[in-house]
């Protein structure tokens, strides 16, 4: 069995493709699960509003799901793209693609079930402020999205940008690398932001006086969560466009390779811790509106030193890239 | 689909390097200035006790943005620092809007413009550090807890620029790129309006409250 360019890169494409929904289809339905846990528990404390909270389970599950929507236009793309001019290139590129937005899709479609179940709760809590929690919950979750879309972008960048004609060694490492950062990178960030717009619906269920400060802290805390997979994306934008000498050298490929995987595992920890210190501020700031100042403060100062381990791991990443 | 990564960039020699230009992203600019400028006539224009429209939209913008800054940084500070604030947060908002209207783009979909704004950003609020605290006590938080921690310390206040500019970068150029390929691929048929909503409404207005909040926060951080 002979296997010439084209078998490779369409062999990459396809296995890129099942990678990209397969692993993206892990987190959303872990989150949708979720909401409709809280929403039993919701329509069994308040049977009167099962109404509201049936109609609020299934929009939280809506947005929750669309994670795993993103992964199923890359996997379509992947298996039905056309390749014009197929190269060994693309076909590290498109595998980069599908694992960029599989494992991209994980953070986010858990993340996203949080603020849907908790919003579940906070109506059969406090029927009157439905519609407050509905759009509390919708923000929520749509900033959620963020890391998702993040991997959504790096995996459409190595399917349709033409990079022109860089060397194969160590370019594919490079695009692999770029994939793997991106995607790794947004588990963490995607579920610590769910964690945040969680808790912020619940503080609003609370009390509904303080919304205002407490989406305002969510958004924040969220913001801050994501940075560890900005990172990831820094990584895999100059691994994809910075142009690397040819080298056969297996020692150049391995360093781009790990440079990737070096920033995507460095993102996953602090993305979750930095959402879960975000969670306690909102949680708290719900029920001490007057220090919301300080509560945001020590927020972001706990979730900067938190951060640091991502940033060291971005610096090794660099390190690998620019020096060795 | 070629536009894809496609950038009309002005390029002049100079001195042996050369200096690169985005056009488009100046122009774009520069339009979104225009428009700044004209609503901000229009609003403090006849002020009157009974306000029109256009003045009562302006006064709920300004007092909501002086309200989020004196929260965060106290009456005195929120003097000094508001009148920044609303514009950053108006120009960043109408910057994320202006690719609703075809054939304009978003400035900020550039990373040039992004970056910039962080390192202003990043500026002001050592320098309001630097102010509140004097030079000494500033330094001196480098070296917490001990004092070989002071590199690391240096390049996380950095990586907060790189933070918050690639954020809003991200989502603004994110949202087009993938604007753009739903397009080709659907032969902009039914889909493309709703993403427009989304991601140049919706998530342009979350993400310039994001990085405005982000930036009155730094402030504070730096001076208490």
């Amino acid at each position: 069995m002979a296997l010439d360019v084209e078998t490779i890169v369409s062999l990459a494409a396809y296995v890129g493709g099942g990678l990209a929904m397969g692993l993206g289809a892990i987190g959303a339905a872990i989150g949708e699960g979720y909401t409709a846990a809280q929403a039993n528990m919701a329509v069994s404390r308040d049977p009167k509003n099962s109404g509201e909270i049936f109609k609020n389970m299934l929009v939280g599950q809506a947005v929750a799901e669309s994670a795993s929507i993103f992964a199923l236009v890359i996997a379509i793309l992947l298996l039905f793209l056309d390749v014009p001019a197929p190269t060994l290139l693309k076909a590290a590129a498109l595998f980069g693609a599908g694992i960029s937005m599989g494992f991209g899709a994980i953070g986010s479609g858990v993340g996203s079930g949080y603020p849907g179940g908790k919003a579940c709760e906070g109506i059969a809590r406090q029927p009157a402020v439905a519609s407050q929690l509905t759009t509390n919950m919708l923000i929520g979750s749509a900033v959620c999205q963020t890391p998702a879309i993040f991997s959504m972008v790096v995996a459409l960048m190595l399917m349709f940008i033409n990079f022109g004609n860089a060397p194969l060694f160590p370019t594919w490492a490079a695009y692999l690398g770029a994939g793997i950062s991106m995607g790794l990178a947004a588990i963490g960030s995607g579920y610590g932001g769910g964690l945040a717009a969680g808790a912020s619906c619940e503080g609003i269920a609370r009390q509904p006086r303080t919304a205002a400060n407490v989406t305002t802290i969510m958004l924040v805390g969220q913001a801050v969560a994501q940075t560890p997979s900005i990172f990831g994306l820094l990584v895999s934008f100059i691994l994809m466009f910075k142009s690397f000498p040819e080298s056969t050298a297996l020692s150049a490929s391995m360093a781009l390779l790990g440079a990737g995987i070096c920033t995507g595992f460095g993102g996953i920890g602090p993305g979750l811790g930095n959402g879960m210190t975000a969670e306690g501020a909102v949680r708290w700031v719900a029920r001490n509106v007057e220090h919301a100042g300080d509560l945001m403060r020590i927020m972001l100062v706990g979730q900067a030193v938190s951060q640091s381990t991502a940033i060291y791991a971005m610096v090794v990443s660099l390190v690998l890239i620019f020096v060795v | 689909m070629d536009e894809l990564g496609k950038l009309h960039q002005l390029i002049i020699p100079f001195l042996g390097h050369n200096i690169t230009i985005n056009l488009e992203v100046i122009l774009m600019t520069w339009i979104v200035f225009a428009l700044l400028i004209i609503i901000g006539l229009c609003a403090s224009n006849k002020k009157s006790i009974l306000p029109r429209p256009i003045q009562s939209l302006g006064e709920l913008i300004v007092s909501l943005l002086y309200e989020l800054t004196e929260d965060a940084l106290g009456k005195e500070l929120a003097k000094t620092y508001a009148p920044l604030i609303c514009a950053l947060f108006m120009f960043l908002l109408f910057s994320n809007w202006l690719g609703l209207i075809p054939h304009l783009e978003e400035p900020t979909k550039d990373l040039n413009t992004t970056l910039g704004l962080g390192i202003m950003g990043f500026v002001i609020a050592h320098y309001a550090g630097i102010k509140s605290k004097g030079i000494k006590a500033y330094l001196k938080e480098y070296f917490q807890p001990i004092f070989f921690m002071m590199p690391l310390n240096v390049i996380g206040e950095l990586a907060k620029i790189v933070s918050i500019s690639f954020r809003l970068f991200g989502n603004i150029m994110g949202g087009s790129i993938i604007i753009l390929v739903v397009s080709y691929l659907t032969y902009s048929l039914i889909l493309p309006p709703f993403l427009y909503a989304f991601f140049g409404l919706f998530v342009g207005t979350i993400q310039a409250f994001v990085f405005t909040m982000l930036t009155v926060v730094y402030i504070s951080v730096q001076v208490k």
